[in-house]
């Protein structure tokens, strides 16, 4: 079989057995592959109601069959659960070369499911597959686990996907890595394989991915690397990594100061990656098979934490425990923030998010130091940041509420709509660091209607008006009008989103970074049709190819309408709705705006044919993408959600 | 050859969001059918321009002033 591997392990902690069940040729071409795997595994197996953290639930893994070929950034893996943070659908993606390790032993997908009596880790070597004893390495740093383990099974070379001492606390959004810093980090999968007692899947494959056309794969891949060269978003990734956009958010106005209180600051080049690069920066890594190398590895140099090393930061790893939670003076703060939040493992999107949160309810009198357990939590006090990160990822004091998220943590605080409001959330989950009002009107469109809540770059993000201003010509090739890279207006913004959701998609089934595809322009759905062909054999076309990312997209949603979340929960936080930018610095470009949601999302709904009250897909539309069954899944439920729309106020989460 | 007036285009030139109101104009007065709106929608603006010159509803000119203007360059093209 070319490209595919052509079968998945599923793994029962419960019962021991292990299975590997055969993907049809049909299934292949529905779903691809990875995002398109899972989704559609999770859909079918895991009910709506099901408390994400019942042995029931499922976490699965999966590959694409571009991953572990030739082709650029296919290291990629697409985690999926039912979030334990969101209640809802989610899923996360992680780079690293595990992914293609799991190719190279015989999967496209891994599926857990069930509970270990006892903490337990997953030995795959090729087909011979095993639980082993994970007791010792129970509350281990991912740094040192990973160790361990190789050190165990004699073997250097192996790659192995863990989790920290946060999932195995159940913090509702720890995350899972691999290569110990590469993170899938957002919805909380992490705490799910937690609550299964799975604290890794090592794994060492012997095998090959098989391709129908050498030649032309290679043909492809040269003329992409050539692309690569000169790319302008490749030579900042390079460079600076993705902290490489701290300067152009803060000239923008979407740099998240004091939880979006501001939205730009005149010391942001304190932690930009012209200043990490000339500091702290010790080397650079790539996953498998990129020719960009964005990754970073840290060394502090000097103060108190001189010495301390850990693979990053990113953008979204730094501004969250930095500026958002008012952070800006001494970088090495910053970076060790990021490193507590690497090694117990938690998303430090939501992490500092949620801190942000409390720390806003502290400014404004909501809580007092008789809640925090007598933390101050004064805007920039790093010691009181890193002393929470800790207690969260250790559930441990005032850090076991925010352990729960900041829509949870607000309920279970009593702050009602007024917690609510400086929740920066959508669906139950933190946005990222990166203010609509600045950042983009597709943007933020895309946070209101993100099919695992408040996305990110690696999902939702419109790169056309992030960076197409760097590839003159393309909105007008894609969109018909160039005025839509420009980030502040509402002009073709509806269907920007409708198209870019759909190829995030279908990227994400073939596991291929996104960095190297709509964000840097070097690779466009065309040639991402190209590779899959002479990797496969098969004759997809674009439309087949795009229509994939619809069919994935209208599924995961479908989810959600069945948790009964729809048109209500369509939205961003009020903050962005109601509040103009404030001025940061003098050569802030969007001083006043707020962000207009009304003006584009019925407009959206257009495109993606949802209905206009409930905001569930039409029948029609489900039809068209051959989901019958989610049609009749959904039949009962529409006119029941709509009547308690009108009785009911949003969900933060479901 | 055109396929609207030059007030349908100046409303539709008005629209902040184009791209479904035209398909459906277009696709209301038979230029293109269901699955060619279909595929657009998924492919995105230059497949529109490819199809209305292969269908000789635009020139070759007219196509590549549109690649270049965009819809305010078709939408001229079309009344």
């Amino acid at each position: 079989m070319n490209g595919w591997a052509g079968q998945r392990l599923r793994v029962d902690l419960t019962t021991g057995e292990i299975t590997k069940e055969p993907l049809s040729f049909e299934y292949r071409k529905k779903w691809i592959g990875g995002r398109g795997f899972n989704s559609e595994v999770i859909y079918n197996e895991v009910p709506p109601s099901l408390d994400p953290y019942d042995p029931k639930a499922r976490v699965c893994f999966g590959v694409g069959p571009m991953s572990g070929s030739a082709a650029p950034s296919t290291g990629r893996v697409t985690v999926t659960a039912k979030s334990p943070l969101t209640g809802g659908f989610g899923d996360a993606n992680m780079g690293g070369h595990w992914g293609a390790e799991v190719k190279y032993a015989g999967y496209d997908q891994i599926i857990v499911q069930g509970r270990a009596k006892k903490p337990v880790y997953i030995w795959i070597d090729d087909d011979k597959v095993e639980l082993r004893d994970a007791g010792h390495l129970w509350g281990k740093f991912p740094r040192e686990a990973d160790q361990m383990i190789k050190e165990e099974l004699g073997d250097e070379d192996i790659h192995i996907m863990m989790i920290g001492p946060a999932g195995e606390n159940m913090v509702r959004f720890a995350c899972t890595f691999n290569d110990v810093w590469r993170a899938a980090g957002r919805t909380g999968t992490g705490g799910v394989l937690g609550s299964k007692n799975l604290k890794a899947i090592a794994t060492r494959g012997s095998g090959t991915v098989k391709v129908a056309d050498p030649k032309k794969l290679m043909d492809v891949c040269n003329r992409l690397r050539q692309a690569f060269k000169n790319d302008p978003m490749k030579m900042g990734l390079y460079e600076f990594g993705s902290l490489c956009l701290i300067n152009v958010a803060n000239r923008d106005g979407w740099f998240p100061w004091k939880n979006f209180q501001g939205g730009a600051h005149p010391d942001a080049n304190n932690l930009s990656g012209e200043t990490h690069a000339a500091t702290v920066l010790k080397h650079r890594e790539g996953c498998y098979a990129c020719p960009i190398c964005c990754g970073r590895f840290t060394q502090i140099k000097d103060g108190k934490y001189a010495g301390e090393e850990f693979g990053g930061p990113e953008y979204e790893h730094a501004v969250p425990t930095g500026p958002r939670v008012g952070i800006i003076d001494d970088a090495n703060d910053i970076w060790h923030n990021c490193c507590l939040t690497n090694d117990y493992g938690m998303d430090a999107i939501e992490c500092g998010g949620t801190i942000a949160a409390a720390m806003e309810w502290y400014q404004r009198g909501l809580i007092t130091t008789k809640d925090t357990g007598g933390l101050e939590l004064e805007w920039g006090n790093a010691e009181v940041v890193a002393t929470l990160i800790e207690q969260i990822g250790q559930r441990k004091g005032f850090g076991n509420i925010l352990a729960e998220g900041a829509d949870r943590a607000s309920d279970k605080l009593g702050l009602g709509d007024e917690g609510h409001y400086y929740t920066i959330t959508t669906r139950g989950m933190t946005l990222p660091g990166d203010d609509p009002r600045g950042l983009g009107f597709g943007y933020g469109l895309s946070f209101s209607v993100g099919t695992r809540g408040g996305c990110d770059h690696l999902r939702s993000l419109c790169c056309l008006e992030l960076s197409g201003a760097l590839y003159p010509g393309l909105n007008t090739r894609l969109l018909g009008d160039e005025s839509a890279c420009k980030p502040v207006t509402v002009n073709s913004k509806p269907y920007m989103v409708y198209y870019e959701e759909n190829q995030k998609a279908t990227t994400d089934c073939l596991n291929v970074c996104c960095f190297t595809t709509h964000w840097s322009y070097a690779v466009l759905t065309p040639d991402q049709v190209e590779y899959l062909n002479a990797v496969t054999g098969l004759d997809f076309t674009e439309e087949d190819f795009q229509e994939v990312g619809e069919r994935i997209y209208n599924l995961e949603r479908a989810y959600w309408n069945r948790c009964m979340s729809g048109s209500r929960e369509d939205t961003v936080p009020e903050r962005f709705l109601k509040e103009p930018m404030p001025q940061g610095v003098d050569y802030q470009t969007n001083v006043g705006v707020t962000f207009p949601l009304n003006d584009m999302l019925s407009q959206y709904y257009r495109y993606r044919d949802w209905d206009s009250k409930s905001g569930f897909p039409s029948e029609r539309k489900l039809k068209q993408l051959g989901l019958d069954y989610v049609a009749k899944d959904l039949a009962p439920l529409r006119s029941k959600y709509v009547s308690e729309t009108e009785k009911k106020k949003k969900k933060y989460y479901v | 050859m055109a396929v609207m007036t030059k007030a349908q285009a100046k409303k539709f030139n008005e629209m902040t969001d184009k791209m479904i109101d035209v398909l459906n104009f277009l696709k209301s007065n038979k230029v293109i059918d269901d699955s060619e709106h279909r595929s657009i929608l998924l492919k995105g603006f230059s497949k529109l321009v490819d199809l209305l010159q292969e269908k000789k509803v635009i020139n070759a000119k007219d196509a590549k002033a549109a690649m270049n203007g965009g819809f305010d360059s078709l939408l001229v093209s079309l009344s």
